[in-house]
């Protein structure tokens, strides 16, 4: 499954880029996200309780930062297995400078197998699409509610 | 002797037992201490397995013991090669539990025994597996690129069988053709869904050494066979109950699924009976599929529409694994000639591995493709050359004089495919006056005027049946007067306790339902091959006569004992036996039986031993076609691409028929699976072979409202071949089905100029080519 | 297929089911006909801790006329209200809708509230509500109250409901006197979830459209309401070339998914012609009723 968006977030690059590599940050606004745990720079272990409404499964896992090109670019990697079937999902994520804004573009390959692929095939390019929305807009009230943005 | 229920419409032995609810499926086999099995499956496609932790789930509450690769011994090695073949040289069949690598969704990687279902489903949740995933061959035509990954890395390729069959020669005959014509078709993916899913019980008796197995399979015998030489047993101390089947339409007859091992394997072990019931969900990936094939196919013609030469290149997808073979290649390409006249016919194909569920025969076994595809062929033809599209067909008819025909092939069954007996162009014309294809242009342009877009299909089939080795029967009269029948062949909705009752009956001279015909024990007939490629009425019919013929022959000269008449005047009738002319002086069968078996004083010689009873087999030296032809009228809604069939025809020719009533309900099941691979069903997978349609939420199965009433002609035309004269009858609903809506619905949309080379359609892909074809009507 | 365990409890009154909730919160599923959960639970896709099973809050079972609206209780089984004489007269297009509802099995224990519950993008209730521009009615631990049906769908499966509410009543507007209604849809087979559906109800005065609803189904995370095009109705006299345009805004006001059985273009293009289709058989209805 290929998804991808532009966002457009009221802080400047260096901010976002702060906030998008920041642990905390990752804890809070990726949604479902039970546990991160770091295990070394940039890979964490991870446990998701993720999915729809009272259609949701457990998956433990990794998530990784690379190709890191501070402040503009890196690759993050998601994966995990648990009883509903395997995720795993790799997105690109490229910020530009736009004034005081940044656009955040991202691109992904998201891999969805087992039980759930089998029988949420209906729903499940929506409801991933709208989780990677979730994750930016909840990256968009953080930066807000830190105060932290470039202009008025 | 009485031909009184040959050809009647006799109602079923079966259904009493069956509509009362209380038939025997194997999910009502209980048995004291039975235990409950689970199996934890890949969600891969393709991966090593790193690492397999059991340790939680075998702590879990109520789990009795949990399997991996390297818990089964001698039971690790690869499952057995069911049918080799000089052409498969890389015959590569599962383990019970995946060693190493995993190479389909679904493919068993531990087995969980416990206290219930509920219990061991938990526990493979707590079974910890480390996975590396592999890039998975997704497809047919990634399967053969050249930088596919390697379905099984050992042997360098993809590609485990490269087949040519030819007559005559194509290159010739299509170097002078005037006319040469080129497709390309694609069938896709499918899968026969019985209303029951697949399930197995074991029990060991460990004082006796002797292991009872109840299995949903069409195949009793061979498995019984197997298990014996698997475990090290006597065959006689391995007991294989299939009992009633619900549905099993090919994927039932295999051998070995790797549950049939695993379960005796665990009731062995753990010293309970064990279950083991396949849910819906997991028969979607762990039950075979069938159906993926790619044609590149050509066919040269004169300027009248005359075949000169067939040719067709085609990948078959066998899947991960390939146990049975390659019987569905090989059918399809002997399949294709059909009806029809191919002086020069070339067929090449290679069986190709993907990481998807493994494949083998499903009702039709390749026979729908080759149907397909010289269909779709001829139909070009007409389109082209402007001709009438029935015409085509007629000027290429083999003519009810020229049998046995020799096609020049060789069949599935390592015979000559030679046609035995056929009445192709009375099919024909019977299917045309049923459909009205005389008025047909007509009604055609008064829908057309209407804004409603119908058309006509016709397409023609012969269908190789009744193929060996052999099959057997048992038959024996009690005191009591009732006739058993025991065969090998198994049955799964066939009607056999009906068929094969009404051949004994008539030989006895008593009434079917005074026959118990018992199938699929092998303990009470332990010699046969199974139900399968449309053969057991042909096969295990005859046996079933020939003993009859024993029994009423060994009757009778006992009777001319006891009635003091020569053996040649008793006659059998209403369950007596009585000199001709002096029915008034009869005695009944059972007190024959009981006569034939004396406590005491001497036997006459010529008895030839005690009781009504004989065993006698049958193996036919090659295979009986059957033919038929199928039309319909079906309108497309151009808008939203539903269909609707207004009109559904089959002429079809069994030869001999036992019982019109079951053929037809042989017929409209057929139909109704050909319909689901004509519109509905197909197998999702995503681009890393994952199955997307696991449940009947998607995998969709045409219901009641979707197939229309068929109307049904017979023609018979006997099979020299066999002394009840009968042909196959049980896939031939299914096999032009495909063929035939790909032409009806063209024609429907010939305004539009869309033309169909695949299967199944969709209304989603009707509109698409709808507005590809860019032509307002 | 079984599910793992849960813990389950069957309260008689409908506080004693809140309470439930309010207790077990996010771990708790409310139970009512099980149509949709209970498969989810068997292939373990949903595994609540806690089953609170309201099939015996028998005084949420009811069907009642006011002038406005057809108020129905949550439990009221989807079979009963579909053959209900005051659902012909006053509702028809729900009628309609019911009657393509999965199967007659599903709806005899189906509830008109598991349904709207449920929010499945497919679903033809919600769709049925939405275009009447209804309401529901939920309790939960601070009390009743009522959410319209426009702010009740949130996206997949998931409504504005609180986890801790139980849904208590569903209240579909009574059609206008004289109007006309249709619900038309594709599904590749009866009872099948729909491709795409439309509901449409119209009522004309004057010659001119005064009154139009149009809602879909099948065409995103939640049912729309084809305001533009409901837009472009009214006021103007209807025509085939008007439906035509109507057929046009609809398809401008949707974004459906793909999925394995059509396409988002197919979707798309299938929603202007039921739009187109519906329009005309309601515009007959009116003039039936006329």
């Amino acid at each position: 499954m290929k998804l991808d968006g532009t966002n457009t977030l009221a802080a400047p690059v260096d901010t976002v880029w702060k906030m998008i590599n920041d642990p905390d940050a990752l804890r809070r606004c990726t949604p479902g996200l039970k546990e991160l745990k770091e295990i070394g720079p940039d890979s964490y272990e991870a446990t998701l309780n993720i999915g729809i409404a009272a259609v949701k499964g457990t998956y433990s896992g990794t998530l990784k930062i690379t190709d890191k090109q501070a402040p503009r670019h890196y690759k993050i990697a998601l994966e995990g297995t648990g009883g509903a079937g395997f995720m795993r999902g790799e997105g690109i994520v490229d910020l530009e400078a736009q004034g005081d804004q940044t656009v955040l573009r991202w691109s992904g390959d998201i891999q969805i197998g087992g039980l759930i692929a089998g029988v949420g095939q209906r729903m499940l390019g929506g409801v991933g699409k709208m989780l990677i929305g979730q994750f930016f807009k909840c990256l968009e009230q953080s930066l807000e509610a830190s105060g932290e943005t470039g202009g008025v | 002797m009485s031909t009184r229920y040959l050809g009647a419409r006799v109602r079923r032995n079966e259904d009493p037992v069956l509509l009362k609810g209380r038939g025997l499926f194997v999910d009502d086999v209980r048995l004291p201490g039975m235990a409950h099995a689970a199996v934890l499956r890949s969600p891969h496609a393709h991966a090593r397995i790193r690492r397999i932790d059991t340790r939680r789930a075998r702590a879990a509450r109520g789990v009795l013991a949990v399997y991996v690769h390297a818990d089964l011994g001698a039971l690790g090695r690869p499952l057995p090669k069911l049918i080799p073949h000089p052409a498969l040289v890389h015959h590569k069949t599962q383990y019970a539990l995946a060693a190493d690598t995993v190479r389909y969704v679904g493919e068993a990687v531990a087995f969980v025994v416990a206290e219930s279902r509920y219990r061991a489903e938990d526990a493979l949740d707590r079974i910890d597996v480390e996975y590396e995933p592999l890039p998975p061959v997704a497809t047919l035509e990634g399967a053969v690129a050249a930088d596919a990954p390697l379905v099984h890395e050992d042997i360098g390729t993809n590609i485990c069988a490269h087949y040519t069959q030819r007559v005559g020669s194509v290159e010739d005959a299509f170097a002078g053709a005037p006319h040469r014509f080129r497709e390309r078709f694609v069938i896709d993916r499918g899968a026969s869904c019985p209303m029951e899913t697949r399930g197995v019980v074991a029990a060991w008796d460990p004082q006796a050494g002797q292991l009872a197995v109840w299995d949903s399979t069409q195949a009793p015998i061979p498995i019984r066979n197997g298990l014996a030489a698997m475990f090290g047993l006597a065959e006689q101390d391995v007991r294989v109950v299939a009992p009633d089947v619900g549905g099993g339409f090919g994927p039932k007859v295999m051998m070995f699924y790797p549950e049939e091992v695993l379960v005796p394997f665990a009731a062995m072990r753990v010293g309970r009976p064990v279950k083991w019931i396949e849910d819906r969900r997991e028969h979607f990936v762990a039950t075979n599929h069938e159906r993926e094939q790619i044609h590149d196919a050509e066919v040269a013609v004169d300027a009248a529409g005359r075949i000169l030469g067939v040719r067709t290149e085609f990948l078959y997808d066998s899947g991960a694994y390939i146990p049975y073979g390659l019987i569905v290649p090989i059918v399809a390409g002997t399949t294709l000639p059909g009806p029809y006249r191919i002086p020069n016919y070339h067929c090449e194909f290679r069986a190709v591995f993907t990481n998807k569920t493994t494949v083998s025969p499903y009702r039709g076994a390749g026979r729908p493709h080759g149907v397909f595809v010289m269909e779709r062929l001829l139909d070009r033809v007409a389109r082209e050359l402007g001709l009438d599209r029935v015409e085509v067909r007629r000027r290429n008819l083999i003519q009810p004089d020229e049998f046995p025909y020799d096609v020049g092939l060789i069949y599935q069954d390592n015979a000559p495919l030679r046609y035995d007996s056929g009445n192709y162009p009375a099919c024909m014309e019977r299917a045309l006056e049923l459909i009205g294809y005389a008025g047909w242009p007509a009604r055609q342009r008064a829908w057309r005027a209407e804004g409603r877009f119908a058309g006509l299909g016709v397409a023609c089939y012969v269908e190789g049946t009744g193929i060996g080795p052999y099959e057997g029967s048992r038959i024996t009269v009690e005191p009591s007067g009732r006739v058993f029948v025991a065969t090998g062949v198994g049955t799964q909705g066939q009607g056999h306790l009906t068929s094969f009752a009404q051949i004994a009956a008539d030989a006895l001279g008593v009434a079917p339902r005074d026959v118990s015909v018992q199938t699929g024990d092998t303990a009470v007939f332990g010699w046969g091959t199974g139900t399968f490629a449309s053969r057991a009425a042909t096969v295990a019919g005859n046996a079933v006569a020939a003993a009859a013929r024993a029994v009423r022959e060994k009757a009778q000269r006992v009777a001319a004992t006891l009635l003091e008449a020569p053996a040649e005047e008793i006659e059998l009738d209403g369950g007596k036996l009585y000199v001709r002319g002096v029915p008034g002086r009869a005695v009944s069968l059972g007190e024959v039986a009981a006569a034939a078996n004396p406590l005491r004083f001497a036997m006459p010689a010529e008895w030839e031993g005690p009781g009504l009873e004989a065993i006698r087999y049958f193996a036919p030296s090659q295979g009986a076609f059957s033919s038929g032809v199928h039309a319909c009228v079906v309108e497309v809604d151009a808008e939203t691409g539903m269909l609707t069939f207004h009109q559904y025809v089959v002429v079809h020719d069994c030869g001999r028929v036992i019982n019109p009533m079951i053929v037809e309900g042989q017929i409209q099941g057929g139909v109704a699976q050909g319909l689901g691979g004509a519109f509905w069903e197909k197998l999702a997978y995503d681009g890393a072979a994952q199955p997307l349609s696991t449940t009947f939420m998607d995998y969709l199965l045409p219901t009641a409202t979707d197939v229309p009433a068929l109307e049904i002609a017979h023609i018979e035309t006997r099979s020299p071949l066999n002394p009840l004269g009968v042909k196959g009858a049980g896939e031939a609903g299914v096999i032009p089905v495909a063929a035939l809506v790909a032409q009806a619905v063209e024609d429907a949309l010939e305004p539009f100029g869309v033309r169909i080379t695949e299967a199944p359609l969709s209304p989603n892909r009707l509109r698409q080519l709808i507005a590809e074809a860019r032509r307002i009507p | 297929m079984k599910p793992a365990a849960f813990e389950y409890f069957a309260p008689r009154t409908l506080g004693e089911a809140v309470g439930l909730l309010n207790k077990h919160a996010d771990q708790a599923k409310v139970l009512a006909g099980g149509q949709s959960l209970v498969p989810l639970m068997n292939m373990r896709l949903a595994r609540p801790g806690i089953i609170v099973d309201i099939n015996r809050l028998t005084t949420l079972d009811y069907i009642v006329a006011t002038p406005a609206a057809l108020r129905i209780g949550a439990l009221t089984r989807q079979r009963a209200v579909e053959i209900s004489p005051l659902v012909a007269e006053r509702c028809p297009l729900l009628r309609d809708a019911l009657r393509l509802v999965g199967h007659v099995q599903i709806r005899n224990r189906g509830t008109i509230g598991g349904s709207i519950a449920h929010a499945d993008p497919a679903a033809e209730l919600c769709a049925v509500l939405v275009a009447l521009g209804g309401a529901v009615t939920a309790q939960g631990p601070r009390g009743p109250r009522a959410i319209a049906a426009a702010d009740l769908f949130v996206t997949y499966l998931t409504t504005s409901l609180d986890p801790r509410e139980v849904l208590t009543e569903i209240r579909f507007p009574t059609l206008p006197p004289g109007a006309g209604w249709s619900w038309m849809e594709i599904a590749r087979r009866h009872g099948d979830f729909a491709l795409a559906g439309v509901g449409v109800v119209l009522a004309v005065r004057a010659g001119v459209i005064a009154d139009v609803r149009i809602g879909l189904t099948g065409v995103g995370p939640t049912p729309v309401r084809a305001s533009e095009a409901e837009r472009l109705l009214t006021g103007r006299a209807p025509s085939e070339a008007l439906w035509a345009d109507a057929a046009g805004a609809v398809r401008g006001a949707i974004e459906p998914d793909g999925d394995i059985h059509a396409s988002a273009e197919y979707r798309t293009h299938v929603s202007g012609v039921l739009a187109q289709r519906a329009l005309r058989e309601a515009l007959t209805r009116v003039r039936e009723a006329a």
